[in-house]
């Protein structure tokens, strides 16, 4: 492995400005590393590397070890600082090669250096068992490997951290067709699809296999402008459709976050604020083009390919890689969005009611619940969600029996375009994802909010194992859709349950004792890694059809990592 | 009717999620583009969810151009004072004078000892935030000759370099709620940072409590008004901003809070706090005074 050649910068020999000057000239150098020694000087060279770092975008610095005598403090600093800055603060290494710098002029006479030792480390750093040079040149040019400077940003997701050997991101779909073809020469190596890197259950990045990031396919484009008809690329996401469809008077409805991809969501159900009125995102799906296995690109629908198109909308991942989505969207106009916070002293008692109050509401009315563990015999239960009408004293009055749960420490409730709660949703920068470790989380279907259900839940968050406890709420025209209409069987529940944790371990205990109150679950909210979840996810007739379809689709199931229905176990007929 | 004819802060409490660090830093960016004066993080180093609050303040006040920052509180058993002051007039120096030092005697001592930290006694907590806050005023204390020697009963300096001298004169507020911690903040803090939601009686409990600062101040040989009063609310007032902004407003007028730090992690209540509430307290605040 070739050692990595860094500009270094003296603390104390420089000014601050000349520091920030210096760092940014190297940035826009093209050159990846300074390194900032110094440690004597007066200025804390931690400190000082995480605010260079917040002044720069790509350029990456590393110095000592943050300056606490306590190695957990110093540890969760160093933690930190990669999140914050997308890895680009580390600790120096001894083995760097360092060139200092004290002008511009001194950065610029190293930068042939820097550079020709970075193609070497390039080739260091790649994985074994890829053939990189094997890409074709279409792919390569937009590929990242863990020696470029982007890849910090491509290999993690919102919700984890990973170290792919190579993340493809084609940018049409006969290039995704190559990237399949290129995946199927590595079927020994893990493969992950990536569209908007929100996945939860579905790993869209991993350790040393290969990640096919559709992110760049995000068109959002109205073909049939009477028919409502809409194709999205699997890259948007769901504020860019908003904001596109906004335009005409539309809305698809997908989930409480505009920052969540369409690729990953509208493959597996999409509970969101509009699902008791309209159905599942997948129930407005109308075709999808995909890529298959095998790299052919072919379209289904009702017509074409029905089972293929039965298949994707619940389970999506484990077919192809989707190029396109085509659906009709409906009419929205004004929408009253609320947040409100409602502090009650009984948790099982508030739970109960809101179980009541939400699933009794009419269609229209769709209010979801986030809380944690209570405090000082009091829990704040967060209510957010929409009303569709544009109606000030409609929205009032469904929202009232909400307000009445406990006590209403906040009320925020206005008459917005879809669009605008969509936009809430924060854009991810240029840097990437920042993810790091693994979520935690469970995930259930709850038939009915029984008040056994809401005690054993109270109890659970009183054990702090849960920091985040949220209900989606369901029915109505969920419901309408017949179990076997598409491979999102589980129509009938009133609430979809999640809960997100930090010890695996304890909150797969707590939650396996939950499983009375529960009926299945919802794939997309669901990291325990035990095989038995795929029964939960997909009932019995659904997961035999879907294996059925994977064996014709996938034989060789190079398509695996989000719920993964292998081809090989089960009955053969 | 108390009033210490501070001018009035406002600002954020930002919860610094670990899984959610865009996030975090969206917001304290919002905080900073609408104008707001101050943006905090509560720093509890022992909860994994969190991120560093230290590392975070660096890193946001990089991103960030006018407002200033402060930790709300910082844990000083998990962060010695030498260094925290050294790091803390570093990151002044750097943001052009932005850090504010907002300081806590540590509450959760389970997870602090988890940490590495030293267990103490709520009593020994206090006698060790007293000590701490002089090491760093001697830290910062750059006039004086040679190096910082301090022999304390919590605390061993050794000769440490003094500086960088900060680039404004950074405020130490201190989270006070108990007799003894409220008259350390009157003896030595420049300010005053504690919940709405722990005061037992909410703002009824006010007038006792700030008595006791003032007292301590006097007793010092300071006037009350050298401790600034500021408040934490985990969320935002009443939907009507104009009701809010009386809310404040009779807080700064009846109690001398002239700090207003609003929780909630909502881009939405950034932006109404800067646009709204603001303008309309400081309205009727300038009025009455
Ligand atoms: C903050 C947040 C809020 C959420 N809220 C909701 C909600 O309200 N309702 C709801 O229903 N869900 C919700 N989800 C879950 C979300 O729908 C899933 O995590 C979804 O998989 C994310 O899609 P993505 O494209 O962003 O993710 P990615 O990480 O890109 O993909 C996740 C998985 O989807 C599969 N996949 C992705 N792209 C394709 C493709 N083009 N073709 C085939 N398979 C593909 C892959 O298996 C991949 O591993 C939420 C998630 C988060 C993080």
């Amino acid at each position: 492995m070739t050692n990595e050649v860094a500009i270094e910068l003296t603390l104390g020999e420089l000014s601050l400005d000349e520091l920030t000057a210096l760092t940014r000239h190297a940035e826009a150098t093209d050159l990846d590393l300074v390194v900032l020694t110094g440690e004597d000087a007066l200025l804390d060279p931690w400190t000082t590397a995480v605010w260079l770092a917040g002044r720069t975008e790509r350029i990456r610095i590393a110095t000592g070890r943050p300056g606490s005598p306590l190695p957990a403090v110093a540890a969760k600093a160093l933690a930190s600082a990669e999140a914050l800055s997308g890895g680009r603060v580390l600790v120096a290494d001894p083995a760097f090669v360092r060139l200092p710098a004290r002008s511009t002029d001194d950065v610029d006479g190293h930068a042939p250096a820097v550079h020709a030792a970075r193609r070497e480390r390039r080739l260091a750093h790649r994985r074994p068992g890829i053939a990189y040079d094997d890409l074709p040149a279409s792919l390569a040019a937009t590929a990242v490997e863990p020696g470029d400077p982007a890849y910090r940003g491509a290999s993690s997701t919102y919700l984890r951290g990973g170290s792919p050997g190579l993340v493809l991101r084609p940018r049409s779909a006969t290039e995704v067709a190559h990237a399949v073809a290129f995946a199927r020469g590595h079927r020994d190596l893990p493969l992950g699809v990536r569209s908007g890197g929100h996945g939860v259950s579905g790993r869209s990045t991993n350790d040393g296999g290969l990640v096919v990031d559709v992110g760049a396919l995000d068109e959002v484009e109205v073909i049939d402008e009477e028919h409502h008809l809409v194709r999205i690329g699997p890259g948007a996401r769901w504020k860019d459709v908003a904001a596109v469809l906004d335009g005409h008077g539309w809305a698809i409805g997908s989930g409480d976050y505009g920052g969540v991809g369409v690729g990953g969501l509208a493959t597996a159900g999409g509970i969101g604020f509009l699902s008791r009125k309209h159905g599942l995102t997948i129930d407005q799906l109308r075709a999808v083009e995909l890529v298959l296995a095998d790299g052919s690109r072919v379209r289904a629908s009702r017509e074409e390919r029905p089972d293929l198109f039965w298949a994707v909308r619940g389970a999506g991942a484990n077919l192809g890689i989707v190029t396109a989505f085509e659906f009709e969207a409906s009419e929205v106009d004004l929408v009253g969005w609320a947040q409100l916070v409602v502090v009650v002293s009984d948790l099982a008692d508030g739970l109960r009611r809101f179980g009541e109050v939400a699933s009794g509401a009419p269609r229209d009315t769709t209010v979801f619940l986030v809380t944690g563990r209570p405090q000082r015999d009091q829990a704040v239960l967060q209510l957010y969600g929409m009303v569709e009408s544009a109606d000030p004293e409609v929205v009032i009055e469904r929202l009232t029996p909400f307000a009445e749960i406990g006590a209403l420490a906040r009320q925020q409730v206005v008459l917005a375009r879809y669009a605008d709660v969509m936009a809430i949703a924060a854009d991810v920068g240029p840097e990437g994802h920042r993810g790091y470790g693994e979520p935690v989380t469970r995930s259930a279907y709850a038939p009915r909010l029984t008040p056994e259900l809401a005690a054993d839940t109270a109890a659970l968050l009183d054990t702090g194992l849960v920091h985040f406890f949220q209900l989606r709420t369901m029915g109505g025209a969920i419901a309408d859709v017949p179990a076997d209409a598409t491979a999102f069987a589980h129509r009938t529940p009133d609430f979809q349950v999640t809960a997100m944790g930090a010890d695996r371990t304890g909150l797969d205990a707590a939650w396996d004792a939950l499983a009375p109150h529960f009926d299945g679950l919802y794939l997309s909210f669901e990291t325990d890694p035990r095989p038995e979840r795929l029964h939960d996810a997909f009932p019995p007739p659904t997961l035999a059809r879907l294996r059925e379809i994977k064996r014709r689709y996938d034989p060789e199931n190079l398509f695996r990592d989000n719920f993964n229905i292998d081809p090989q176990e089960g009955p053969h007929d | 009717m108390t009033d210490y004819g501070h001018d009035l802060l406002f600002g954020t409490f930002v919860t610094p999620s670990a899984q959610g660090a865009g996030h975090v830093l969206d917001l304290a960016v919002a905080a900073d583009r609408a104008g707001l004066d101050l943006v905090t993080f509560q720093d509890h180093p022992y909860q994994s969810a969190f991120l560093d609050t230290w590392t975070l303040l660096a890193y946001a006040a990089a991103r960030t151009e006018r407002i200033h920052l402060a930790g709300n509180v910082l844990n000083l058993p998990l962060r010695p004072p030498a260094l925290l002051a050294r790091a803390a007039a570093s990151l002044d120096v750097l943001s052009g004078g932005r850090l504010e030092l907002g300081l806590g005697s540590g509450a959760f001592w389970d997870g602090i000892e988890a940490m590495g930290g030293r267990r103490l006694t709520p009593a020994e907590g206090v006698r060790a935030l007293r000590e701490g806050i002089g090491v760093i005023r001697e830290v910062w204390d750059t006039d004086t000759k040679g190096g910082v020697h301090h022999r304390g009963e919590f605390y061993t300096v050794d000769g440490a370099k003094r500086g960088p001298r900060p680039a404004h004169e950074i405020g130490i507020w201190v989270g006070a709620y108990k007799p003894k911690m409220l008259e350390l903040t009157g003896a030595v803090a420049d300010g005053w940072l504690p919940s709405m939601s722990y005061l037992p009686d909410g703002a009824d409990s006010l007038p006792g409590l700030n008595a006791r600062i003032d007292d301590a101040a006097v007793a010092a040989g300071r006037a009350p008004r050298d401790v600034r009063r500021l408040l934490n609310f985990m969320d935002a007032g009443p939907a009507s901003s104009a009701d809010w902004a009386e809310q404040l407003a009779d807080l700064a007028l009846t109690h001398g809070i002239s700090g207003f730090i609003v929780g909630g992690d909502d881009l939405a209540t950034t932006e109404r706090l800067a646009a709204e509430v603001a303008p309309a307290v400081r309205e009727i605040v300038s009025k009455e005074r």
